[in-house]
């Protein structure tokens, strides 16, 4: 049995015996490349559910949906690695109880998909830790490298080149599992802590805020970039700052859904060098 | 026999309309997204693009825009006023869908109060649109009832003669008189065919639509919330829309010096209608999306006799979860018949 049918059945089980209400899926999409998030809520609706290569985003972020958990009823999804992560980052940080999600667990690999076993958070240790091991992709690790190798204005006009393009859509911040601030800092306006217009200046605040606000914490499911209507290469500042966290704390986000969050935890012995 | 300009005579087309005081703009592909950008030459035009990212929106109501820069002294206060540069430009290349959402949004900037910024720059501009003979999953000009070659807001017209060499080029309004005359020399007659324009089939009955929206008890219908679930309540579709047209107005600066920016707002998010209090009266992403349907094809043709919409199909290429205007109507022209 493909792993798709296996998740339809196990979807339609998990909806008939009422173990939970409401399966987080993915659809076919307007062109038969496309995928699409689903929501299923009876047994007879499951066989629209698709898993495959083109399953490509992150659902996590729509457990957080204001009142979707609020019940205390479970819900099923479909999740990747990255996806698992980001649902232990979302407990840690008190966002939803990790014991309300059941996991349908995927890898997707260039052309097909295979099955996590597991369907609890806490499930996955061993992926996860094979995971943190695991070098960055050639490509990907390339072009950081590429930017680390400029000189700081070659890397300024670099950024700046791809900031201008920027509309302000929050496409990034709207589609990221992690920005589920009900009011984000740019929305803020007593006092207006980032400007809000977009121009070039206005969109460097917007993407160095996200960028310190996801440190620690971006799992790099890569939604962001995707979603990003102008093509910059945003998942470029999260890796970086996955590197400089990871490097600094040994920390790779996502881990368990106990993991202490980088930024907003304190040790009395760190020893707070860049404290001046 | 029909006048064209062949390809070859691209670059002289340009060099004439810069010798004439113009600016040329057309799409490009620039650094991984594509837009309208001044050029120089021919070859830095790309028109093999069906229809760029970014729409020509942005050349009459760009994304910021500063409006004037205030003082405020011990006597007085200050203001200097900030109006458009005043420069001549041709839009070489647009689709025929951008050029009639300019068009459609003109009524808007010109109801009660007349937008200068939008009008001076409408007024100095001339649209040098190429008909499409290629288009892809997503256009629906024609479900608006437009066409690949649609005449709505252009003032020159190119219509691709087969074989690509060139185009049939003709002069839609007085606005691209001068512009056509300072090119007329260049031009060749010719017996040669115009290709076929794209074949874009009908994705929705717009007039069923329209009476579905228009009937009060369908309001507070369940369709809201059951075709909106999805959607992230991000900026894209509006944004990237050519006739969505909604702006904050924002002062950066302090209480003694700063700048009042007219910028993009979008419906989609939960701010825009967010009051003082705290109370926001559409406080679900599913009144949002309502509110652009009903917007687009309720309350602008209301008021309008327009659609609020050229059928781009931006709303459905870019949205990041595979939404937009197209599949809504869809379900409600399946709903209601
Ligand atoms: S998605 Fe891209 S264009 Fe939109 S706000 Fe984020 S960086 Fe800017
Ligand atoms: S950018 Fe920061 S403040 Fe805004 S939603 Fe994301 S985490 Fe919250
Ligand atoms: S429909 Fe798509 S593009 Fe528009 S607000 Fe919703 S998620 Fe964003
Ligand atoms: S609503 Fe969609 S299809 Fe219509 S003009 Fe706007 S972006 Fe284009």
């Amino acid at each position: 049995m493909s792993i798709q049918e296996q998740y339809r059945k196990k979807a339609a089980e998990l909806l008939s015996s009422g173990e939970v209400k409401l399966v987080i899926g993915y659809g076919a999409g307007t062109t038969p490349d496309r995928r699409r998030p689903l929501f299923v809520r009876s047994a007879d609706e499951t066989s629209k559910l698709h898993l495959d290569a083109a399953c490509e985003a992150n659902l996590s972020g729509y457990l957080v949906t204001e009142g979707l958990l609020a019940d205390r009823k479970k819900v099923g999804i479909f999740l990747g690695p990255e996806g698992i992560r980001s649902v232990n980052i979302l407990a840690s940080e008190s966002q939803l109880d990790p014991d309300q999600i059941v996991i349908m667990g995927f890898n997707r690999e260039a052309e097909s998909v295979s099955a996590l076993e597991g369907s609890n958070v806490r499930d996955f240790p061993a992926m996860l830790a094979a995971l943190k091991e695991q070098a960055p992709g050639a490509g990907e690790q390339a072009l950081v490298e590429r930017i680390e190798n400029m000189t700081p204005e070659e890397r300024f006009t670099f950024w700046q080149a791809e900031f201008e393009k920027c509309i302000k859509c929050y496409a990034c911040r709207q589609v990221c599992p992690m920005c589920y601030c009900r009011r984000c800092i740019v929305d803020n306006n007593q006092p207006q802590w980032v400007q809000t217009s977009s121009h070039t200046l206005g969109n460097f605040e917007w993407n160095l805020v996200r960028a310190f606000h996801l440190s620690g914490r971006c799992v790099e499911c890569g939604g962001c970039d995707r979603a990003c209507p102008v093509n910059i290469p945003l998942r470029l500042i999260n890796r970086r700052m996955a590197m400089e966290v990871l490097d600094a704390y040994d920390h790779f986000s996502g881990m368990s859904p106990d993991q202490e969050t980088v930024l907003a935890s304190f040790k009395k012995d760190d020893p707070e060098t860049f404290i001046l | 026999m029909i006048q064209i300009l062949l390809r070859d005579k691209l670059d002289d087309c340009i060099t004439r309309w810069h010798a004439a005081g113009y600016d040329v703009i057309g799409p490009q592909k620039n650094n991984n997204v594509t837009r309208f950008a001044p050029v120089e030459k021919a070859s830095e035009l790309d028109l093999e693009i069906i229809l760029t990212d970014r729409t020509v929106k942005e050349l009459f109501f760009p994304q910021t825009e500063p409006m004037f820069r205030y003082r405020i002294g011990k006597q007085a206060i200050d203001t200097e006023e900030y109006l458009p540069p005043g420069r001549k430009r041709i839009i070489f290349g647009s689709r025929p869908c951008d050029a009639s959402a300019m068009a459609i949004d003109d009524p808007l900037f010109g109801w009660d109060f007349k937008d200068t910024y939008w009008f001076q720059r409408r007024n100095e501009t001339v649209m040098v649109t190429i008909a499409c003979t290629e288009s892809d999953d997503f256009c629906m000009c024609t479900s608006l009832k437009l066409a690949p070659d649609s005449p709505l807001g252009s003032d020159i017209m190119l219509r691709p003669v087969a074989g690509g060499k060139g185009w049939h080029v003709e002069l839609l309004s007085e606005r691209g008189r001068e512009a056509f005359d300072r090119i007329e020399a260049l031009l060749d007659d010719s017996a040669a065919e115009k290709e076929p324009i794209a074949n874009v089939p009908k994705r929705f009955d717009l007039d069923v639509c329209r009476e579905w929206l228009a009937d009060p008890e369908n309001f507070e219908s369940h369709f809201w919330k059951e075709i909106s679930i999805r959607c992230i309540g991000c900026g894209t579709c509006t944004f990237l829309c050519p006739t969505c047209h909604c702006f904050d107005f924002q002062d950066e600066g302090d209480t003694y010096s700063g700048i009042r920016r007219k910028n993009w707002d979008s419906c989609s998010f939960a701010l825009f209608t967010m009051h003082t209090s705290g109370h926001n009266p559409r406080s679900t992403q599913s009144s949002r999306w309502r509110q652009r349907i009903m917007h687009k094809f309720n309350y602008f043709p209301g008021k309008f006799s327009m659609n609020s919409c050229s059928g781009c199909g931006r709303c459905s290429r870019q949205c990041p979860v595979d939404m937009g205007i197209t599949e809504t109507l869809q379900e409600i022209t399946k709903t209601a018949k």
